[in-house]
């Protein structure tokens, strides 16, 4: 599958479900990002016709999460919902833990 | 006793008029003009640059403070609310921290007044971490510094800015004008069954953090109320982190516990609490608390005579329940800056978040009287929208209006040095994270 760079801001579609991310940081150099086992696509290019999510993927996107991968070099977030478990390279991406509320505004 | 006609005479008359509730005594408000109050509570030496004179806002925000508390206290037993005094109030976290005016910047330092290319934005980054959003944000890998971030905000429109950034979970907002349309400052959401009888004591769960709800439940407990903080034990109330004596004026006196939301034997703890609470005070976002198995929209089907204050930056429903706000950017957001501009001619914060003690005192008010009646509201409550509101109050008409507003203030006691914000009273020392927890499970019956 193709691998693309990652660009902080740049969004990518999922091609199996509803689900949309936005890129917090990435690393330099070229990945694939996928969900649910189908490369994601990005900004506002077509969506490939019949993918399906892959066999035995239970996966969520939960809208408004923030997701990592195990060096926190890539952070994504969440902005639409949708079933399927994202990926970098293959490996699944964490639910990153919830900021600390602020002291004060 | 004849009440004095004043703007916060008349804006309590406002308030407990929109609530329905029948006064236990007529309010009676400071019969103090606006603008002398502005001068006197401290809030005119937070707002300006801060290498000029201090800037008289043209809002009567103090009678509008004032005008709350009274409405609050007029339903409250006798003396409850009595050493109080609701523009001091606005000041209070300024004279406790120390902060003073730095006109484009917020006294307390977090949000900023930024020029875009085609006008202003306010951007909050209360939280370390917002910084990690700045790159998505504008799209740019390269923001090294101020500079670096000031030149990208200058290509790109407020709109796009805007838009973006409340879907990153920023809490930007655009200098704005006031709407015209009147605005509600407090909407009542849904209608489920009413208590045949009211505790007079009624318990308070306060799931909320920092200023607002924890100020709104205060008042509560100064009514009488029976209040519990409730916090979680992976991310308890970041106020604890700050000035020891701010958290103890807004928290003292209330029981703490503490629960690990990870469990799910403490998130049935949770749950049992809020089932077992007459007025509950949130201030997350609705989509945090239902992923905790909590649905605010059927407890009050469920529950008769609950009473469930909602807080947030926009408002609940739809797309606006998930943007970010806090004290100063709701202010702009609201209008307050954008009516600065016109007056003063510079871009200028108005007080210290003063979003959040405006909704904590209307909130206070809209809990107390709700929960008089029999409870079974969810009552949603914007910083945004209590702002608006205020700035909506005996609008001048037009510019002539305005004008003589203008003159009018700006001659009350204009030889009189600005006072700084004046240190409150201290109510006590807040309990400890979770100090509490036993007593509280054991005394509202819970068992799981």
């Amino acid at each position: 599958m193709a691998k693309t760079a990652l660009k902080a801001g740049a969004r990518f579609k999922s091609a199996v479900s509803d689900a949309q991310v936005m890129i917090v940081k990435a690393p330099a150099g070229e990945f694939e990002l996928a969900c649910g086992g189908v490369a994601m696509v990005g900004g506002t290019a077509p969506v490939p016709e019949g993918a399906t999510l892959a066999a035995g993927d239970a996966g969520e996107v939960l809208i408004g999460k923030r997701y990592v991968n195990a060096d926190e070099s890539l952070e994504l977030l969440c902005t639409k919902g949708g079933k399927g478990t994202l990926t970098l390279d293959g490996v699944a991406l964490e639910i990153k833990q919830a900021k600390q509320l602020p002291s004060s505004d | 006793m004849l009440s004095p006609d004043t703007i916060a005479q008349r804006y309590a008359q406002h308030l407990l008029h929109a609530t329905g509730a029948m006064p236990l005594h007529a309010p009676v408000a400071p019969a103090r003009h606006p603008a002398l109050a502005w001068r006197r509570s401290g809030l005119m030496a937070l707002t300006g640059r801060p290498e000029a004179a201090p800037a008289m806002c043209l809002v009567p925000l103090t009678a509008i403070a004032d005008g709350a508390l009274v409405a609050l206290a007029a339903l409250a037993p006798a003396g409850a609310l009595g050493g109080d005094d609701g523009a001091a109030l606005l000041a209070e976290r300024a004279a406790i921290a120390g902060h003073t005016r730095r006109g484009a910047v917020s006294p307390g330092g977090a949000c900023r007044l930024l020029a875009t290319r085609d006008g202003a934005i306010a951007l909050n980054l209360a939280r370390d971490e917002d910084r990690e959003l700045l790159p998505a944000w504008l799209q740019r890998d390269d923001l090294r510094d101020d500079a670096a971030i000031g030149a990208a905000l200058r290509e790109q429109t407020m709109h796009d800015l805007v838009e973006r950034g409340r879907e990153l979970g920023l809490a930007v907002a655009p200098v704005v004008p006031p709407p015209t349309p009147a605005t509600a400052w407090c909407e009542t959401l849904q209608q489920g069954p009413r208590a045949t009888a009211v505790r007079a004591a009624p318990r308070v769960l306060d799931l909320s953090s920092l200023w607002a709800g924890p100020l709104c439940a205060q008042l509560l407990r100064l009514c009488g109320a029976d209040v519990v903080k409730l916090e979680s034990r992976q991310r308890p109330d970041g106020a604890r982190r700050g000035p020891p004596p701010f958290f103890d004026r807004l928290n003292a006196g209330k029981r703490s516990v503490a629960l690990d939301f990870t469990r799910a034997e403490e998130r049935a703890r949770l749950r049992a609490l809020i089932e077992r609470a007459d007025i509950v005070i949130e201030a997350s976002r609705p989509r945090a608390l239902r992923q905790l198995g909590i649905d605010a929209e059927a407890l009050i089907d469920a529950r008769p005579g609950l009473t469930w204050i909602s807080l947030t930056g926009y408002g609940r429903g739809g797309a606006r329940e998930n943007w970010i706000a806090y004290g100063d950017d709701a202010g702009v957001a609201a209008g307050l800056t954008w009516l600065m501009r016109q007056a003063t001619g510079e871009l200028l914060f108005v007080g210290d978040a003063i979003a959040d003690p405006l909704t904590g005192l209307h909130a206070a008010l809209a809990a107390w009287a709700t929960h008089r009646a029999g409870g079974g509201r969810l009552l949603s409550l914007s910083l945004v929208d209590v702002v608006r509101h205020a700035l909506q109050f005996e609008r001048p008409a037009d510019a002539e209006a305005l004008r003589a507003r203008q003159r009018d203030w700006a001659a009350q006691a204009c030889d009189e040095v600005p006072a700084a914000p004046q240190a409150p009273v201290s109510r006590g020392t807040a309990p400890a994270l979770g100090a509490d927890n036993d007593a509280v499970l054991r005394d509202w019956g819970v068992t799981c």
